[in-house]
């Protein structure tokens, strides 16, 4: 199973899907299209606290996380 | 006609009594719910940590990283704001920045998207980051 990670103000909300299922695929790629659309940076975790930001969607990425645009504090 | 006045005072205290009941059982929850939520952040943080970052935090509270573009060290403290020292070659603490994501996310959170802003994208993070002199 792979999982989307979405930091929210509950810490984070958790989606996952079986990347064999086409129909569960096509709706986490919608689902990294909005998110990516509405500011949020796609970041694979690739381990060893190595990551990489993702662009467009990787259907074999195990652990993709999804964080708010930046903002100067 | 005192019995109904002190029967209104009753009333009025019983009210207060609830409101007041009501009141700590809501604060009370919500000191949970935040707890909770940033038990759950800091999981996911040292989760995406290195070994190295990873005994840093557990240890000082605090981690270090290597900026993407410059190679510049960094020190992330535990907080959301004004937490990400610039740090010379001696480890010595040059600026202070401050940038977060936005909305409002747990420390945790802040830590973990910071971290991967400055070992990803380092000049786009400061570029909007504010910073102030050690």
């Amino acid at each position: 199973m792979a999982t989307q990670i979405v930091m929210d103000h509950t810490g984070d909300s958790r989606h996952q899907f079986d990347p064999a299922d086409a129909a569960a695929v096509a709706e986490a790629e919608a689902r990294f299209k909005r998110l990516a659309g509405a500011g949020f940076a796609a970041v694979k975790r690739l381990g060893e606290g190595k990551s990489e930001i993702l662009r467009s969607f990787d259907p074999t990425a195990e652990e993709t996380l999804f964080i708010p645009r930046l903002q100067g504090g | 006609m005192i019995w109904a006045e002190v029967g209104k005072v009753a009333v009025g205290a019983v009210l207060m009594a609830i409101s007041a009941g009501v009141t700590i059982l809501l604060v009370a929850g919500m000191e949970a719910t935040s707890k909770r939520v940033e038990r759950k952040a800091v999981t996911l943080l040292q989760l995406w940590l290195s070994p190295e970052q990873a005994e840093q935090y557990s240890s000082h509270g605090h981690f270090e990283v290597v900026g993407s573009d410059t190679g510049t060290r960094y020190r992330i403290r535990h907080g959301r704001m004004m937490n990400i020292d610039q740090l010379d070659s001696a480890g010595n603490k040059v600026c202070e920045w401050c940038f977060a994501p936005k909305g409002n996310l747990a420390a945790g959170d802040c830590m973990l998207a910071q971290k991967i802003a400055l070992e990803r994208f380092e000049s786009g993070a400061l570029a909007i980051a504010n910073h102030r002199p050690a």
